[in-house]
């Protein structure tokens, strides 16, 4: 929202060498935030007002005219403009040569077209009003033609406040209202808001307007003025330019009139052709009725929407915007004037269901000060009466008000003003601070009552905090000294989900150089077609952030290849993580998991065996240094869900016998379907899921011993078919018993030319010993005969 | 043999062994040299041998004579032994000379963890430095606990569907970390102090400010006497470790639901150190940490008396940390799965000699 620093000052004094940079500062740090401070520095020397006295359109040149204007006495000057609604009449902004304004510098004679011209009409864009679109800034009776224009009308400085630090401040939505802060914020007295006094508007010899109000809920109140004598002028320059800083197009004096008062105190009004509008209904519409707005759109109401009608007829669509059909044209000569208040989310729902979202709606959907209806109308009576002299009230302010609110009182416990403030605060200081603000405070024993203002208790300050934040506001942020907290120490412990995913995390990035990368939580429909999967039952999303992204993930790896695809491009070997959030349906209630997702890829079709056991090496280190648990890995066959895993290279992970999931190589095709270059790739991922894990106890590990008597190593290599599995020859080796025997591990795996094509050599190393004595060599060679025969029973040979 | 001709044969033979040893190269050569020397047939043995020869009376002097130039024989050999020793070690490690000490080590790229997690890890420690516990909830939030609990009312914007994802089980997406507040306070009661890291969402057109999936981090505290002196301090010390040096702070008002007072609190921008500029937007500020007193009704549907106690909470952007910190320009980078922007280049691999990327 804009403010204009000029406007503020018709209500505060404020110093006149004031800063408005500092202004603005010390108005964010206390009130809202200033988004920007912009100098309207015209600099306008020798304006004049000058009246059209005849136009002539330039033969060949179309939009320039030829005028003569009247700039005093007798004296006129002639000019040339691209003014298309410039008629014999108009009264505009003239600089004769030798004025100047900031942009153009300073005019002189020339020839335009031919013609000499003697001065310029100046565009609104040149005398700080942007938005006005015009090329010629049209003026009242107010100035003679030849009278000079006063220079510092035109100077300024207009405010940027941030909408969003004002949306629950309806009060803020004015220049009154803003006025009685920054008053506040600088000491200084704030200037009682200048109307017309009710009882001049409310004689009772005038008739009344009838208003009846089917929703006290809907419509609070609902206040209407008759007038007559309202012909079709320009507003006064100095309004004209005010609103046209704040972001208002300058358009009639009627209209400018209302958006003056509407940016004034904040309430959107409307005028109504009173000539159709005898008197005033406030209903819900009928579903289907059609109601053509301002806008020149028909509109399809529905019973939730509440309109102003007339003898049972529609006029407009109320709060938001008005009808065509009583809408005030140049013709119209005596009028209706609306100020009501509207329940905001009536305003909200009506605003967005017709994707109308008007100026008069967003400030409606704020939830507006009752009292604003009255004292709307009597401002706008103020200026309108200095703008027309003719006018009369036809019909008096009448105001139909269903839904008063009772005054709103805070309690207010001076101890929780201490705590929240770290220093105590008297009831004195307490009055000092907030009543500029418009709040009074009343003493009954311990507790204060604090009075709010109606305009800020329409839902703003209804609690002792907000009150609270009354007090420190004015106090101010900076006064405050801080300090840190005294706190109460507690035993909680440290949630174990959380610290295996971090501590996870770490490992993996430290041991096994994996590179952590972030997903989105959701499935693109279209990578999953890539890869030939079916997503399978998934919670989904009523509003996608785009076509294809409706369904919640059941599993990381999809990203988790979508990543590698992405980088085979910029490396040729790379191992990604990832950690979060997979959902499933389930009838007892959605579910949420937390899945570690591991991949390893490298250039090159034969590093399958080393990708997955690298993937392997990290699990097996990770498992036993967070849980002091062994992996086992046990064969599976493909999962629906899962068509990237080879049917021959697929594996589950268990720790001890809980199963945490699935390891495996991704299959050819797949790899081709991501992107033709990954078919020469190598590809092997896992996915664990982390829930059950959290909940593990970590056994301590037991450490190893120095035997009595020295022990013995022998290493023994198996040949067994390439094809066969780690996991049945391990479990057939795990079952030979000798008194001897102290322990068997795995040493390693080769394949190669010594072991011949088709075999696979897998090396334990058995250790032998005696808690009573020296084995012997005799010892050693039977043990190793048994062992050997054990295996040759088992149908492998002994590599030698 | 006088005493006379034996000194001066024991001379000679001095001098035949300091010439002799000194052609000699290999250790053993100067061993068979020793000992025909000083062996028991040796040069000086045979003289020693000799000693019945003399007078009785002589032969303890001839034997010191005879030891003394023994003595001064083996010092030689002795010298000259330890000479080729040295000689051997200086050429061995000499032979060496393919070996570069100043070659960089084996080159192997080093893991990373996501930008975003790096710095949680780092807020993480700084908050347990205070005795805060690292609290988590889940992504996929009750529309209570994501905001009914939190006093945003039914009919608030935020959340419409412009704002927040609706999922097909009435759930949401959770829209902040703000859930993990109330999960907390019913899980533990007062007096309490988290933290809680977290994914979020927002239903929000991507470009390169704005993520509909990004990282917060929540704070609460409540105790006894919970004060806004004390959020500040809070405040102040947190920016100052996250950012490693001193900063500045400015603290207005800021209207959030869930806190009464609200305030936003600025950090003078750490780009241009507060004279302005494009990442400030020319305010020399940038708003870095929403706050305020913790609701009278969220402690409440938290099941904590707002009369017993007070408490103050805050929200940091995790995502937009990282970005300040590592200078990440666009957003997007961050869930793209792309390792160039979120990863280092000297973490990729063997040393960098020439870098002009930036
Ligand atoms: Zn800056």
């Amino acid at each position: 929202m804009l403010i204009s620093l000029q406007w503020i000052r018709d209500f505060v004094n404020l110093p006149t060498d004031l800063d408005p940079r500092d202004l603005a500062e010390r108005v964010t740090v206390s009130t809202a935030e200033v988004e920007g401070v912009t100098p309207i520095h015209i600099d306008a020397q020798g304006l004049i007002a000058a009246k059209v006295i005849s136009a002539t359109e330039v033969p060949k040149k179309r939009n320039l005219k030829l005028v003569e204007l009247e700039i005093g006495g007798d004296n006129t000057v002639r000019t040339a403009t691209a003014a298309p609604v410039l008629h014999v009449g108009s009264n505009v902004v003239f600089a004769p040569v030798g004025a100047s304004v900031a942009t153009t510098g300073v005019i002189k004679a020339t020839t335009i077209a031919g013609a000499p011209s003697e001065g310029m009409i100046l565009p609104g864009e040149a005398l700080g009003i942007p938005l006005a679109m015009q090329e010629a800034v049209f003026l009242g009776d107010e100035f003679q033609p030849g009278q000079a224009l006063p220079a510092k009308l035109f100077e300024d400085w207009v405010i940027e406040i941030d909408n969003k630090s004002i949306t629950h401040r309806p009060d803020l939505w004015g220049h009154y209202g803003m006025a009685r802060e920054i008053a506040a914020i600088f000491g200084l007295p704030l200037s009682s808001y200048p109307i017309t006094p009710e009882a001049e508007l409310s004689s009772s010899n005038l008739p009344d307007v009838a208003i009846t109000i089917a929703d006290a809920h809907a419509c609070r109140r609902f206040t209407a003025l008759r007038l007559e004598g309202v012909p079709t002028i320009p507003a006064p320059l100095w309004m004209q330019l005010r609103i046209g800083r704040i972001g208002m197009r300058p358009i009639s004096g009627l209209v400018d009139l209302t958006n003056y008062v509407m940016a004034d105190l904040g309430q959107p009004m409307h005028a109504f052709d009173a000539d159709h509008v005898p008197d005033i209904e406030v209903n819900w519409a009928y579903e289907g009725e059609t109601l053509q707005t301002l806008d020149g759109m028909e509109r399809t109401l529905t019973t939730e929407s509440l309109v102003v009608q007339s003898q049972g007829k529609s006029l407009s669509l109320a709060g938001v915007m008005g009808g065509l059909n009583t809408e005030v044209v140049d013709s119209t000569d005596s009028l209706l004037l609306e100020s009501a208040n509207w329940d905001p989310i009536v305003i909200r729902r009506t605003a967005h269901r017709l994707s109308l979202r008007t100026d008069a709606a967003a400030r409606f959907e704020k939830s507006l000060d009752p009292a604003n209806t009255t004292q709307s109308i009597q401002r706008f009576h103020l200026l309108a009466k200095a703008m027309y002299p003719e006018m009369k009230i036809t019909g008096r302010l009448s105001d139909n008000y269903p839904g008063k609110p009772e005054p709103v009182v805070v309690a207010v416990n001076p101890q929780h003003v201490k705590r929240t403030l770290g220093r105590s605060c008297n009831l004195e200081e307490a009055i000092n601070l907030l009543s500029p603000l418009g709040f009074s405070i009343e003493q009954n024993g311990d507790a204060w009552y604090v009075n709010v203002p109606s305009f800020r208790a329409t839902g703003d300050v209804s609690i002792e905090a907000d009150v609270i934040e009354e007090i420190i506001r004015r106090v101010g942020f900076d006064a405050v000294e801080p300090s840190m907290p005294r706190v109460s120490m507690r035993d909680i412990k440290m949630n174990p989900m959380h610290e295996l995913e971090m501590r996870s995390l770490e490992f993996f990035c430290l041991a096994e150089r994996f590179h952590e990368v972030n997903s989105y939580i959701w499935y693109a429909t279209d990578w999953l077609k890539q890869l030939g999967m079916e997503a399978g039952d998934c919670i989904e999303l009523r509003n996608p952030a785009a076509e294809g992204l409706h369904q919640l993930r059941r599993l990381m790896m999809p990203g988790m290849l979508a990543a590698v695809q992405r980088n085979r491009f910029h490396f040729s070997s790379f191992n990604l993580m990832d950690l979060g959030s997979v959902f499933e349906p389930h009838p007892q209630g959605d579910q949420e998991h937390r899945h570690l997702a591991l991949v390893s890829a490298r250039r090159g079709k034969k590093e399958e065996n080393a990708c997955l056991s690298q993937i392997k090496r990290a699990i097996g280190q990770w498992a036993w240094l967070r849980f002091g648990q062994q992996v086992t890995y046990t064969s599976a066959s493909v999962l629906a869900e899962c068509p990237w895993e080879n049917p021959h290279r697929t594996a589950t992970v268990a720790l001890g016998d809980t199963i945490v999931g699935r390891v495996s190589v991704v299959e050819p095709g797949t790899r081709r379907a991501m992107d033709e270059h990954l078919s020469a790739w190598s590809i092997a991922c896992a996915e664990l899921r982390l829930d059950n894990l959290a909940s593990l106890t970590t056994t301590t590990e037991k450490l190893g011993t120095i035997p009595d008597h020295p022990q013995i190593d022998m290493d023994f290599s198996i040949l067994v078919p390439a094809s066969s599995h780690y996991e049945a020859i391990a479990g057939q080796i795990a079952g030979f018993e000798h008194n001897l025997l102290k322990q068997i591990r795995y040493v390693d795996s080769y394949e190669g030319k010594s072991v011949g094509e088709g075999n696979r050599s897998l090396t334990f190393r058995t250790v032998i010993g005696s808690q009573a004595r020296t084995l012997s060599e005799g010892d050693a060679n039977g043990f190793q005969q048994a062992f050997e025969t054990f295996v040759t029973k088992l149908g492998f040979a002994i590599r030698k | 043999m006088t005493l006379d001709e034996l000194n001066k044969q024991l001379a000679q033979i001095e001098l035949q062994v300091a010439c002799g040893v000194r052609e000699l190269n290999l250790i053993d050569a100067v061993r068979s040299f020793e000992s025909s020397v000083l062996g028991k047939q040796g040069l000086i043995g045979l003289l020693l041998k000799n000693i019945r020869d003399y007078p009785a009376d002589e032969r303890g002097q001839v034997g010191q004579i005879i030891n003394r130039a023994k003595a001064k024989a083996k010092a030689i050999i002795d010298a000259r032994l330890s000479e080729i020793e040295r000689e051997a070690v200086a050429k061995e490690s000499q032979g060496a000379s393919d070996v570069d000490p100043t070659l960089p080590g084996d080159v192997e790229s080093l893991g990373s963890l996501h930008p975003v997690t790096m710095v949680q890890l780092e807020i993480e420690r700084i908050f347990e430095r205070f005795g805060f516990t690292v609290e988590t909830g889940p992504e996929m939030e009750s529309e209570y606990n994501n905001f009914d609990a939190l006093n945003i009312p039914a009919d608030h914007p935020a959340r419409d569907m412009q704002d927040t994802f609706w999922l097909n089980n009435n759930q949401v997406l959770r829209t902040h970390t703000s859930p993990v507040q109330h999960r907390a306070m019913k899980k533990f009661g007062a007096p309490l102090r988290i933290i809680a890291p977290g994914r979020c969402f927002r239903y929000e057109t991507l470009d390169a400010s704005h993520e509909n999936t990004f990282h917060q981090v929540e704070g609460l505290v409540i105790d006894d006497e919970i004060s806004i002196p004390n959020l500040i301090a809070m405040s102040k010390a947190l920016l100052q470790e996250v950012m490693q040096r001193d900063v500045k702070l400015r603290v207005r008002p800021g209207f959030f639901p869930f806190v009464e007072p609200g305030l936003e609190i600025d950090m003078n921008c750490q780009i241009c150190g507060g004279s302005g500029c494009a990442t400030c937007k020319q305010s020399g500020w940038v708003e870095i940490l929403p706050a305020g007193m913790v609701h009278p009704n969220v402690l409440q549907a938290g099941g904590i008396d707002p009369d017993r106690y007070s408490g103050f909470a805050f929200g940091l952007g995790l995502t937009r940390l990282a970005m300040m910190k590592y200078g990440i320009r666009d957003i997007r980078v961050l869930n793209s799965g792309d390792l160039r922007p979120i990863v280092c280049a000297q973490r990729l691999g063997g040393p960098i000699l020439v870098n002009h990327t930036t």
